[in-house]
């Protein structure tokens, strides 16, 4: 008999194949020398790397002692990569951080930064205003912020002017907005607003509102009225009064389907999102501008960026601090706009024409909405549990999200969640 | 003790058993030499890469550990919090047994029947075939995103489903309905158990049906007196491999839900993906993937034990 199957072979085959534990293998070889290239680590596509290396190049034509190795690594792996480096004790020199910069800070994983500011005599208040010590912790700066643009309103020109509506400034206050979105929404085929489920976006509302997610002392605060009163009105904006289209609605449009999309697509006609929309925009089919958030209460807006530390593996920090000085400083943060990359951290640059009047622009563009918004940026909480705590909230928002509901009843349950992780 | 050459082989093994074990002829010494020497990359590969790491995943799981400052002793206090504290890890359970109790079952299923269609000699049966092992070979990534738009709430699958006068769920938005949408997904896969059972069908003797067959048993009688019993091999071996691969599912989840809505579609492993790298609790993470493997040891035992009373082999004759 040709096709016996035996027993025993099936039994080796189905142990062989086994039953899988997790493989956590950290093995490190240490960093480089003192005097060797500096290992640098960023995320993000082919334009982030083309605009990072043409930085680079030029702190090395001016600095042809030292060399900066850049490394990208795309952004859905990076807090993975970089956290397997450091605890291989492999290290970069210079790591791009945002939100999650306390998770390293706390675990003096990165280096303060205040001293090498002053032996440099680098004012971060003079360079980059209010942004300068986003990423402290403890009264320490362990980054210094290098790319940094306030959430702006983009808004479909066409379609205001065809339901004659006056364009957003930053002195509507969020009736102003609802009123326009109940203008520009044209039930089932067009909708006024593009959502707010994303934190950069409901939180300016709760932060508009007056409320806070994490209060000063470091309490959490998520349940509090104003929260609840901001959580609620970004639902029934969607579930209630039809203004945005519904997670159902933005499903049917396509896979991976949101605001922005969405807004390109001329399909709704404001989106609240980051610089990052101009690029694709410029080659879209629609007639657009953008101007800064509107306001409740008070202004309020988040803002996206990013900035730069130095890992306690770095051999040699001095020399990373330098890197990190001159890529901050004006010449190379002028880079970051003639390549259409983001928002320069660095206020003269933000405020000179090379960003109000950029030469890649096809159209004019109020680059100001960026400089206005700066004023009124809040301060979101870079808890070092920020992953969590964004778990915290999308675990308990998500049906919420798709089908409406209560928001004292979700942000009570968070509230409770947050206290727990927070205590650890 | 004699050493004639014609001598039974048996008889010379039982004397090398009995007299010098240890002494070592050169000729098996040399054997023995490229024995080690052929397995020593698998050998090194395991001792360094799996054994080493789970040994050491097992002291991790005893401790509070980021990944950057030394360890913390907690004893088993990470197996505590998952069993008694995290309402989450019961949750992920639950949803992995869902979705392993139906997807490992409805899989076999399928494949057995598209199998035994694949079988039949009908036209164009070997495009058939390759058409049915075609989605295998689509990286998930792909099948994920058609998946997305098959599944859409006005979707082609809630499209065809309304001509039958049902009004579809929101699949992958809805809680209740997320699970069902990775078990279809799962169904995508059957392609590569068909393959196997086929060939397993194809080496089932002729003879076997044609007694059968004056024997007066129809096409279905046939199947559960012949065909099925011949497959039992290959179809426990499916089920075997379906178990351990369905309790591990990571990638349908990661990239169709992240989990959502609500922990809806959260699994045990992409939890301790989670917890490890995103929340930086090694330690939880690697005691969750000690329960896994306790969980499926458990299961595939359970399998193994029952199989001998429907496994079928032939050199075993009942």
């Amino acid at each position: 008999m040709e096709n016996k199957i035996r027993r025993r072979t099936l039994v080796q085959a189905a142990a062989t194949a086994g039953v899988a534990a997790p493989v956590l293998a950290a093995c490190g070889s240490g960093g480089g020398d003192a005097d060797g290239p500096l290992k640098m680590v960023v995320w993000g596509g082919d334009l982030d790397k083309e605009t990072y290396q043409a930085r680079i190049d030029l702190f090395e034509a001016e600095n042809p002692d030292i060399k900066i190795e850049l490394q990208l690594i795309p952004s859905d792996q990076y807090e993975q990569k970089v956290q397997t480096m450091i605890a291989g004790g492999d290290g970069p020199d210079i790591m791009q951080v945002a939100e999650g910069v306390n998770t390293y800070s706390s675990k003096s994983q990165i280096l303060p930064l205040d001293d090498y500011a002053k032996d440099a005599g680098l004012d971060l208040e003079q360079r980059f205003g209010p942004v300068g010590n986003l990423y402290s912790y403890e009264d320490k700066v362990y980054a210094i912020p290098d790319r940094s643009g306030a959430m702006i309103v983009y808004y479909n020109k066409d379609l205001f002017d065809a339901a004659g509506v006056a364009y957003p400034t930053a002195e509507w206050t969020q009736e102003d907005a609802q009123a326009a979105m109940e203008k520009l929404t044209v039930p089932g085929t067009q909708w006024g607003y593009g959502g707010a489920g994303w934190w950069p976006q409901w939180w300016s509302f709760a932060y508009q509102n007056g409320g806070q997610i994490i209060d000063d002392s470091g309490r959490p605060t998520a349940n509090s009225p104003e929260v609840v009163a901001a959580l609620q009105w970004a639902n029934d904006l969607a579930h209630k009064d039809h203004f945005v289209p519904t997670a159902a609605e933005y499903a049917d449009m396509g896979p991976d389907m949101g605001g922005d999309p969405a807004f390109a697509a001329g399909k709704v006609a404001m989106n609240t999102t980051g610089f990052w929309a101009i690029g694709g925009l410029l080659e879209a089919d629609i007639n657009w501008d953008i101007a800064p958030l509107w306001r409740g209460a008070q202004q309020a807006v988040s803002a996206f960026g990013s900035g730069l530390a130095i890992s306690r593996d770095s051999k040699n920090p001095e020399r990373a601090f330098k890197a990190i000085e001159f890529l901050t400083g004006a010449d190379a943060q002028e880079v970051i706009i003639d390549k259409a990359q983001d928002v320069p951290a660095n206020l003269e640059v933000q405020q000179s024409d090379a960003f109000l009047a950029p030469a890649w622009a096809t159209k004019p563009i109020n680059m100001a909405a960026f400089g206005e918004s700066a004023d009124f940026i809040f301060r979101a909480p870079f808890i070092p549990q920020w992953n969590e705590m964004q778990a915290a909230f999308n675990d308990n928002l998500g049906t919420f999200w798709n089908e409406g509901g209560d928001a004292q009843t979700e942000l009570d349950k968070i509230q409770a969640q947050l206290e727990s992780i927070i205590s650890d | 003790m004699s050493k004639t050459i014609d001598e039974a082989p048996g008889a010379v093994r039982d004397a090398r058993r009995a007299g010098r074990r240890r002494t070592m002829s050169s000729r098996s010494r040399k054997e023995a030499f490229y024995f080690w020497l052929f397995i020593s990359p698998w050998l090194i590969g395991f001792v360094g890469f799996l054994l080493g790491p789970m040994i050491a995943s097992i002291y991790i799981s005893l401790t509070e550990w980021d990944s950057f400052t030394p360890p913390e002793w907690v004893g088993l206090d990470n197996y505590a919090k998952a069993l008694t504290e995290d309402p989450v890890f019961w949750k992920a359970l639950g949803n992995t047994f869902y979705y392993a109790a139906i997807s490992v079952p409805l899989g076999l299923a399928i494949g057995v029947w598209l199998a035994n269609l694949l079988n039949k000699r009908v036209r164009g049966r070997k495009l058939f075939r390759t058409f049915i092992y075609l989605p295998t070979l689509v990286p998930l990534v792909a099948t994920a995103m058609v998946f997305k738009m098959v599944l859409a709430p006005s979707g082609p699958l809630n499209e065809a489903l309304s001509w039958i006068g049902i009004d579809g769920p929101n699949w992958l938005l809805d809680p209740t309905w997320v699970k069902p949408a990775l078990i279809v997904l799962s169904a995508w896969g059957a392609g590569g158990a068909t393959v196997l059972l086929l060939s397993a069908m194809n080496g089932i003797p002729r003879e076997l049906y044609e007694a059968a067959e004056i024997d007066g048993a129809g096409a279905w009688r046939q199947f559960w007196s012949v065909t099925f019993p011949q497959i039992t091999p290959v179809i426990f071996f499916n089920l075997i491999m379906g178990l351990i691969g369905s309790f591990q599912i990571f990638s349908q989840v990661y990239i169709l839900t992240a989990g959502g809505p609500d922990n809806a579609s959260q699994m045990v492993v992409p939890l301790l993906f989670r917890e490890a790298f995103s929340f930086y609790h090694f330690g939880y993470a690697s005691a969750v993937a000690w329960l896994l493997f306790v969980v499926i040891m458990a299961f595939t035992l359970i399998a193994f034990r029952t199989s001998r009373s429907w496994v079928f082999y032939e050199q075993e004759v009942k």
